[in-house]
């Protein structure tokens, strides 16, 4: 799906326009059809073991006036796109958005972000190419990560040779948006533990759990960017590493968890590319918040629908999460990654993390 | 009160003081000082009550007459008081006929009789006589001409308001240029101030009789209403009253004075719409009221019967009774249920079919054996009770409750033959709930006791006692109760409606459309439907756009029996119901949901009917019967939906015409940009929008768990589509199409053929929230607009 050089990102784009100009030159009205996008519409593909968009198609036409205004945004979208990967620059889906202030055309302009996010998604399921190769990047800075991996990043300002203990500081390595930029170059990694919390993956490097058991700590930051999602896909396929979800135990959470392992409803045309079927959960698993008798907050209505409509979403449709899920509705809790702390801060690295990996034949 | 006996006592003379003032007052004095109640209450209004009164007389008299109405009406300034003239065509009115008609007050043909005119109480012109005498003192001048003679007739007369008898002043004989018709002059205090309404009156009048000229003559202007039509209306015949619409002093009276010696006659001769058959229906259910009805067991084992009565029969023989016996028996084992009339018909029945062979079994006996079956049958009530008790109940009471109860009831059949009127019946249920709630702890709400009831009223059946005799019934007030409300509660077909003259909504339409320039009327006349006895149709028109002012709320035109209403609007009827109709439904925009719409709009209603109840005698308002008020809005409703489709009609006009604005303004700026970003000529757009401009189009309106799904066809061709909606809850009433079902989705498939031009539409229903996908296929996706 990734292409190699903004040059033949622009080539994809434009061939896009002039399929349109195709179009229009033989009297058709111009289309564009896209999967539709919603939660019927997704299903697993063995091969591949991630959850991909189904048959279900919805088409953009312009006979319509919805539809003509879209595809003249994502004709005019297209415009800047090729310029910018012509000029070797990249941009903001934020920037996007307000850059198109400035079109000459108001037609053509997003009334929100929302729009430009999805045109920006419409345009890598048609053209097969993925926004970061568009040179497009979100908002909000990337996630970390911290453990024993060298690595190389080709960065703007040539390129840096990292390990990712010893050359950065408490916060770890900054995950860039394009992370195919980076190449590994060595490594002494047993696994990767993705971890959702600030607080918890501070406490992990603090107590030093990294170091101890030879792990890759990968921040997630709430739900994980596509950069993090695809470093970790890179790490297991390339390095050949478990891949771990630690998360705080509610049903948001194993929505986290399940972006990272089955790809997200939005960006499953890059499931593909950004999936790690093979990411096993480790907790707070609703039995842990059992056994361990965790402090616990009451289960909302919106988590109780959470969970109800997880039950019905595809990807959890496995024995082990209809268990997890059912016991959770049934005693109505929810609990923290730091609520481990109420048996003492070293508590999940010394006890519940070896024990729960031990568990999972990580360690 | 004893003190202030004991005073008056003391003072003998003031009773037959009083009484010395008191004496009759007549009709014309009365409404000497009440003018308000007939219209006169102010020298504007009066004038146009007066024009109004003398106006309905002469079309009526001429449309009786069959004349195509000519009417001539003039006002003019003399000195203090204006001289109003109106003239007709009509048949003319007889010498001896005058005075009483113009001289006399409830003087008139047509109250007594059950046919749709416009002047019913024989008040109205001589009420303008009155007026007119007694603001300018000046008398009535009537001419009238009759068909057949030479001269006409004049009179001068005022009325006596002691006696409302009439005063002829002059009384001569003359000549008259028209060949028959009346004149009458009136003179009166009066001023022009309600010109408006005047105008509006002749204006409106014209609008409902498009076969009448009529012409008006003020002192600052003239106007002519010219005939539209040669057609008369139809002529209206005269009907006998219907029975859902008479009241029990009204039937005591007609009972009272009918020559039928039956009740059954008695309904056919003075009834309308009532036959034989109908007359039947009407007797049982007025069975059911006076006599009450009879309970129905299910009957015991035959053997059982058959030693009952067996037993019951002695000093004959042995082979008599046994052949009384089994035919007893066997005749009740043949009927699922029995009432105590049935044993007695089986009985009677059996005795004399074996009175040949084994002899007379007389009264005694037959007594005893009705006696001895109906002991035997009756013994099994208990379970029949049951059954009844649980079929009318809900699943939720436990059998223990329904046990008690029907025991309880079943208690209360002990003795007798089983016969209870419906209030009867309520009394055993309520006797037996009562019971049941307070020794079993447990309640048996009201609705409950109600289903019970009507099960076991409907397991009962109807005794075939011979009815009372009409005059017997006449001299008896609860039989007469009972007889209107069984001529109330049978469903007897609407009363016959050529004693009506609608004006059709075909002439309705072109009344308006004579009368205004708008871009769109609609029309509706009801059918015939009863109040109080008297028959009566609404119709109702609509106007809207054009020339009819958009600003403010819409107007509303009043008809009744063809004449217009011009006071008192906010008293009516007709406008109530126009205020409570939610208006945005049929596209009027309504500040705060109810009141008069506003925008371009005209609404008239007209009532006619053999009596329009008014509600004053100055006949401006209708008034507020439920029955009329529910016809009212269901013409306007009528009218209003065709107001609606023409309206979102050019509303989806005006949407596309927007929208092929707006796609001729984008596409071509998107072909201009295509261009530039693939660094070729501009391509040539035309074809694609030539397209999209012939589309066919699919669009989903959603309301209230209503789906409808139009398909506006706009090419020049016939389009065979497929159209399928998923949705995520199960749709029921499908207008077309089928469903399917699908792993929790549901596939409504639908495949019309619209030919150019034309709109096809698929309705269904979902429960609560659902959502839709919809496809269509079949034509070419450039040609098709998918709104979802």
């Amino acid at each position: 799906m990734s292409t190699d050089t903004p040059h033949d990102a622009r080539e994809q784009l434009i061939e896009l326009a002039a399929e349109f100009y195709d179009q229009f030159a033989e009297g058709d009205i111009p289309e564009m059809t896209l999967p539709t996008r919603t939660k019927s519409n997704i299903e697993y593909d063995e091969s591949s073991q991630v959850w991909v968009y189904g048959d279900r198609t919805s088409t953009r036409s312009a006979n319509s006036v919805r539809g003509a205004r879209k595809l003249l945004k994502a004709i005019y979208t297209i415009d800047f796109l090729a310029d910018q990967l012509g000029e070797d620059r990249s941009s903001t889906l934020r920037e996007l958005y307000y850059l198109s202030e400035s079109w000459d055309n108001e037609e053509a302009q997003f009334s929100d972000q929302d729009e430009s996010n999805q045109l920006i998604e419409d345009l890598e399921i048609v053209s097969s190419v993925t926004r970061e190769d568009f040179h497009m990047r979100p908002e909000e800075s990337g996630a970390t990560l911290m453990g024993p991996l060298e690595l190389r990043e080709q960065t703007r300002r040539g390129e840096r040779v990292i390990h990712c203990q010893e050359d950065v500081g408490e916060g770890g390595y900054q995950i860039p948006n394009n992370p195919d930029t980076i190449d590994f170059l060595d490594h002494d990694a047993e696994f990767v533990l993705c971890v959702e919390t600030g607080g918890m993956r501070d406490r992990l490097v603090e107590n030093g759990f990294d170091e101890a058991y030879n792990v890759i700590v990968v921040h997630l930051k709430g739900q994980p960017a596509r950069a993090t999602r695809r470093i970790t896909k890179r790490l297991h396929d390339e390095l050949d590493l478990p891949v771990t979800v630690f998360t705080d135990g509610d049903p948001w959470s194993y929505r986290i968890y399940g972006s990272v392992a089955y790809g997200s409803i939005k960006s499953a045309h890059l499931s593909e590319y950004l999936a790690t079927p093979q990411a096993e959960f480790i907790g707070i698993q609703p039995t842990d918040i059992v056994e361990y008798d965790l402090p616990t907050d009451p289960l909302s209505d919106s988590d109780i629908n959470a969970l109800e409509n997880e039950l019905e979403d595809p990807r959890f449709q496995t024995d082990y999460w209809e268990e997890q899920i059912e016991l959770q509705l049934e005693i109505g809790k929810k609990a923290e990654q730091q609520a481990l702390a109420s048996r003492g801060l070293d508590f999940v690295t010394d006890t519940y993390l070896p024990e729960r990996l031990g568990e999972m034949g990580v360690l | 009160m004893t003190s202030l006996q004991s005073t008056l006592g003391d003072e003998p003379g003031i009773a037959d003081e009083l009484a010395a003032n008191q004496r009759e007052i007549s009709i014309a004095e009365f409404f000497e000082k009440n003018k308000h109640m007939l219209g006169f209450d102010s020298g504007a209004r009066g004038l146009v009550t007066a024009v109004k009164e003398a106006v309905d007389n002469a079309l009526d008299a001429t449309e009786e007459a069959g004349i195509l109405p000519d009417i001539y009406v003039e006002i003019k300034e003399v000195g203090d008081y204006y001289r109003l003239v109106v003239e007709d065509n009509g048949p003319g009115i007889t010498k001896e006929q005058i005075p009483k008609v113009f001289g006399k007050l409830l003087y008139g043909s047509r109250f007594h009789a059950r046919e749709q005119s416009r002047g019913q109480q024989g008040i109205g012109i001589s009420a303008a006589v009155l007026y007119s005498q007694l603001t300018s003192g000046k008398p009535a001048k009537i001419t009238s001409r009759t068909q057949s003679s030479d001269e006409a007739q004049y009179f001068e007369l005022i009325i006596d308001t002691d006696t409302n008898e009439p005063e002829i002043s002059r009384e001569e004989t003359t000549s008259w240029d028209r060949p028959h018709g009346t004149r009458i002059e009136l003179e009166m205090e009066a001023n022009m101030r309600a010109r408006g309404q005047l105008r509006d009156y002749i204006k409106h009048t014209a609008v409902v009789n498009p076969h009448a000229r009529i012409e008006l003559h003020e002192p600052s202007d003239s106007f002519k209403a010219e005939r539209a039509t040669d057609q008369l209306p139809a002529e209206t015949e005269e009907i006998r009253p219907h029975p859902h619409g008479v009241e029990l002093g009204t039937v005591i009276k007609m009972l009272g004075s009918t020559d039928s010696h039956s009740l059954s006659g008695f309904l056919q001769e003075e009834f309308t719409r009532v036959g034989k058959k109908t007359a039947g229906k009407v007797l049982d259910n007025f069975r059911d009221r006076y006599f009450g009805r009879e309970m129905a067991w299910e009957p015991t084992a035959e053997d059982e019967i058959a030693d009952a009565v067996s037993e019951a029969t002695t000093n004959k023989a042995a082979e008599a009774i046994e052949a009384f016996a089994s035919g007893i028996a066997e005749g009740v084992a043949a009927r699922d249920h029995l009432a105590h009339h049935e044993l007695e018909a089986i009985v009677a029945e059996i005795a004399d079919g074996i009175a040949a062979e084994h002899g007379t079994f007389g009264e005694t006996a037959r007594q005893k054996a009705v006696e001895a079956g109906w002991s035997a049958i009756i013994e099994s009530r208990e379970g029949e009770c049951y059954r009844l008790v649980d079929a009318a109940t809900s699943t939720r009471k436990d059998e223990a409750t329904i046990e008690a109860l029907s025991q309880r009831i079943a208690a209360k059949f002990d003795d007798g033959r089983h016969r209870l009127t419906r209030s009867d019946l309520e009394e055993y249920v309520a006797r037996a709930a009562d019971m049941t709630q307070e020794r079993d702890d447990v309640a048996v709400g009201e609705t409950a006791r109600e289903n019970i009831v009507a099960e076991f009223w409907s397991a009962m059946k109807t005794v075939p006692d011979d009815v009372p005799l009409a005059r017997e019934v006449a001299s008896d007030r609860n039989a007469a109760r009972d007889l209107v409300a069984a001529m109330r509660e049978t469903d007897i077909i609407a009363p016959p409606t050529d004693c009506l003259a609608p004006i059709t909504d075909e002439l309705v339409e072109a009344g308006l459309k004579k009368e205004f320039d708008a871009e769109f009327y609609a029309a509706a006349t009801r059918d015939a439907e009863v109040h109080g006895g008297d028959p009566f149709i609404v119709e109702a028109g609509i106007a809207y756009g054009g020339e009819i002012p958009a600003e403010g709320s819409i107007d509303v035109m009043r008809f009744a029996n063809r004449v217009p209403l011009v006071y008192q609007r906010g008293a009516c009827a007709t406008t109530d119901v126009v205020k409570r109709i939610g208006w945005r439904n049929y596209g009027l925009d309504q500040p705060g949901d109810s009141g008069l719409p506003n925008g371009p709009a005209v609404v008239m209603v007209h009532v006619a009917s053999t009596n329009v109840p008014f509600t004053s005698e100055s006949k401006d308002a209708i008034a507020n019967v439920p029955a009329i008020e529910d016809e009212i809005e269901l013409a306007i409703r009528e009218a209003a939906r065709e107001l609606k489709s023409y309206l979102s009609k050019q509303r989806s006009i005006a949407k596309r015409r927007k929208k092929q604005d707006v796609l001729a303004t984008i596409l071509p700026e998107m072909a201009e940009k295509v261009a530039e970003v693939t660094g070729r000529e501009s391509p040539n757009i035309d074809a694609a929008l030539a397209r999209i401009m012939n589309n066919v189009q699919v669009s989903r309106v959603t309301e209230n768990g209503s789906v409808k799904l139009l398909v506006e066809n706009h090419s020049n061709t016939a389009e065979d589509l497929d159209v399928t909606d998923i949705v995520s809850t199960e749709p029921s009433d499908l207008s077309a199409g089928t469903v399917i079902e699908m792993d929790g989705e549901w596939f409504v498939k639908w495949s019309p053929t619209i030919s150019a031009g034309e709109t096809a539409s698929l309705e269904y229903s979902v429960d609560g929230e659902a959502t839709f996908d919809l496809d269509v296929s079949g034509v070419e996706t450039a040609k098709l607009t998918v709104e979802q």
